[in-house]
């Protein structure tokens, strides 16, 4: 059996699109994952120190705003990225 | 290129004006405490502190002023991205997050950190789903971007009257927290003080707009972080011997788990018939620095987490922003900046609150009632802190010493026996970053009336011309917030955290509908905003008369308002017609990051169109 397959008016536009839709998943829902998980821990971690913090205080109070900084330039980058493919495809067609 | 179209070059010199700035402020501190030194009043170095950098403000504000329409409503789209980070972050915190975050973060330590965590999160959460594609729209206000978006005047109107409660609450919170400062420490009575912020921030607004704002914004930031890190750097060294403070407070908080214990204070557990978060007036510490979840469970915690996140994403005052900077690229970086800014703050207010409780705590524990510390007598004399020994046992334990939540970071360089200058210093730099703020949420405020309601409203060509349809908003709202400011008895932080719950459920769903789902259409978006807004307003006013867990209740009122308007917003897009051409088309032209904004290329049509008519009908 054979299936029509619709073919794209603008395929680099839809690659743009795609790649942009997955890493705004990504960044998100690891954000998010990463707080939910610091607060479900946090009494637990609390019986661990690092520099002199109780682990999960630690956590809440700088390791998770760490995390989003990385998270946020990061995003930054790879986001210049798939735009700057997408400019290129543009400027190939 | 049109010949609208402008260079989009940033000042090439801003480094050196902003190093000057730099400089002014660090100079005036240094010779303010020579003078202290020399014998200066501590009155006459408060008011040196202060009113210098509001002359450097508005001296900025005056050499930013503009009659320009694109410089008024965008600051010429060509301010650098760290620059635009700075406005952004100050706006973000404001006065609210600088004084009452920090005081809260002492009343419930460990509890208090979800506040700071959803502002940055938020921040993120904006970066990735709404800043970029708002730069590429190019409107000059949220609700225009919806109305143009949807083409859809009535749309644009709904959207202008929901945002008025968010930035109406943020505008008179930050203008509270400002005239609170100058109250303290120019000779002013309050309701002088409030008048007297008031024109001062409308003043920086007036002049030029965006233009002004973003350079008065970037110069009060600056002085906010000097401010902030000075004395607590001085803190960090006397107590820990390392000037990192947010990596160093580690060090004293056996010291302070100890010093709770002197004083009586116990683990508490949560409880449902008060409101977790401490209110404005002087009250006894009543949880443990490092105990979780006291005061907030672990569920509310989140939840309070999750409704900052989403209100930071979506307020209209951080939007606002979003058309500043030369690319959508400046733009993402912008809020990177922003979001490195304010989670800067955010690890660093902890560790002014647990110094401040360390020092306080530790020196009422040692001290018998009869022999107060010096710093707590100077305390009460500015209503800033209550002590007696209620009980009769000869000290003052943890449940007689009552401290107002706002007045911490002011308290830290004095319980420390600090120079008074740097007292002076950070609630001048609290001062700034309050004015920061203020004149965002003036300048959305008083654009959207001007721009998305009477210029809809009326389009006589003989109505007021839009820089003074502009000004008469931005005089009309800075009149309105001083006489709410006198008759009412506002909470700071209360206020902002119902105002991010108001921008939350109202903005959250359309927005993401709007920018994310091309199906969406006008009902739809409709449908989202009045949904969102109905069950976060529709809680507010229950919960004003209810009492209890107000700020709880309003931030799960905040998320069910989101999510009821996701659900209403697709429902009404599928129920009725398909967008029209012209809405799909600027929605691919909206995720597309290269090219002219869109709303500048309509303009320069509009110009040519108009060169063209005129130019037939002189032949």
């Amino acid at each position: 059996m054979t299936t029509d397959v619709p073919v794209s008016d603008n395929p680099a536009r839809d690659r743009h699109q795609l790649g942009t839709l997955i890493l705004a998943i990504a960044i998100i829902t690891g954000a998010l994952l990463a707080v939910s998980l610091a607060i479900a821990t946090a009494t637990f971690l609390n019986q661990y120190w690092f520099l002199h913090f109780p682990l999960g205080f630690y956590l809440l109070a700088q390791g998770v705003l760490i995390f989003l900084i990385a998270a946020a330039f990061w995003f930054t980058r790879m986001q210049e990225h798939i735009d700057h493919k997408r400019s290129e495809s543009g400027e190939l067609s | 290129m049109s010949g609208h179209s402008r260079l989009r070059t940033p000042n090439p010199h801003l480094g050196a004006y902003y190093g000057i700035v730099t400089s002014a402020v660090v100079s005036l501190v240094i010779v303010l405490a020579m003078l202290e030194q020399l014998g200066w009043s501590e009155a006459l170095i408060a008011e040196a502190m202060i009113a210098v950098p509001l002359v450097l403000y508005l001296i900025i504000a005056a050499g930013a002023h503009t009659l320009n329409v694109e410089d008024f409503f965008t600051s010429g789209r060509r301010v650098p991205s760290v620059f635009n980070g700075f406005a952004l972050a100050a706006t973000a915190v404001g006065g609210v997050g600088f004084f009452a975050y920090t005081g809260t973060v002492f009343f419930l330590g460990f509890d208090a950190l979800a506040i700071g965590l959803g502002w940055t999160a938020g921040l993120l959460l904006t970066a990735v789903l709404f800043v970029p594609y708002l730069r590429k729209a190019g409107s000059y206000t949220l609700p225009s971007f919806l109305g143009h978006r949807f083409r859809s005047r009535y749309l644009r109107m709904t959207a202008s009257v929901l945002q008025l409660p968010p930035t109406a609450l943020l505008l008179a919170a930050e203008l509270k927290i400002a005239a609170m400062v100058a109250s303290l420490f120019l000779p002013l009575s309050f309701s002088l003080a409030v008048i007297f912020v008031a024109v001062v921030v409308a003043a920086s607004v007036l002049l030029g707009g965006m233009r002004s704002l973003t350079w008065t914004g970037s110069a009060e930031f600056i002085t906010g972080a000097i401010g902030l890190a000075t004395p607590l750097i001085i803190a960090s060294i006397l107590l820990t011997n390392l000037p990192v403070p947010q990596f160093t407070y580690g060090e004293t908080l056996s010291s302070l788990h100890n010093a709770e214990i002197t004083t009586g204070l116990t683990p508490v557990a949560p409880d449902i018939s008060a409101s977790p978060l401490p209110g404005a007036a002087p009250l006894p510490v009543t949880k443990p620095f490092l105990e979780p979840f006291g005061s907030l469970s672990e569920a509310e915690f989140a939840v309070l987490f999750f409704s900052l996140a989403l209100g930071t994403a979506c307020l209209p005052s951080l939007l606002v922003r979003s058309g500043v900077t030369g690319s959508v690229n400046d733009q993402r970086r912008s809020v990177a900046w922003a979001l490195l800014f304010v989670a800067l703050f955010a690890m660093t207010a902890p560790a002014i609150a647990a110094f401040a409780k360390l020092v306080m705590f530790q020196d009422i524990a040692q001290a018998p009632a009869s022999a107060l510390p010096a710093w707590l007598t100077e305390l009460s004399g500015r209503h800033l802190v209550q002590a007696g020994d209620a009980n009769g046992d000869g000290a003052i334990g943890a449940s007689e010493l009552h401290v107002a939540r706002d007045g911490i970071a002011i308290a830290l360089p004095m319980a420390m026996k600090l120079p008074y200058v740097l007292t002076a210093l950070i609630a001048a730099s609290g001062m700034a970053v309050a004015l920061a703020a203020a004149g965002s949420h003036l300048f959305t405020l008083s654009t959207s009336l001007a721009e998305d309601l009477y210029r809809v409203l009326d389009r006589r060509p003989t109505a007021l011309p839009r820089l003074i349809a502009a000004w008469a908003a931005i005089g009309a709202s800075a009149l309105a917030a001083c006489v709410f400011l006198l008759i009412a008895d506002l909470d700071p932080l209360r206020a902002a955290l119902t105002a991010f719950a108001f921008a939350g459920s109202t903005f959250f769903a359309p927005l993401l509908l709007a920018i994310w789902w091309p199906r969406c259409t006008a009902q739809g978006a409709f449908a989202a905003l009045g949904a969102g807004f109905l069950v976060i307003a529709a809680t507010t006013v229950m919960s004003a008369f209810g009492g209890g867990h107000a700020a709880i209740t309003t931030a799960i009122a905040s998320l069910g308002g989101s999510a009821l308007g996701l659900v209403a917003g697709i429902a009404a897009s599928l129920f009725r017609r398909r967008p029209s051409e012209a809405e799909m088309i600027y929605c691919e032209e909206m995720r597309d990051p290269e090219g002219e904004a869109i709303y500048d290329r309509a303009q320069a049509r509009a110009a040519a169109v108009a060169a063209a008519s005129a130019a037939a009908s002189s032949q």
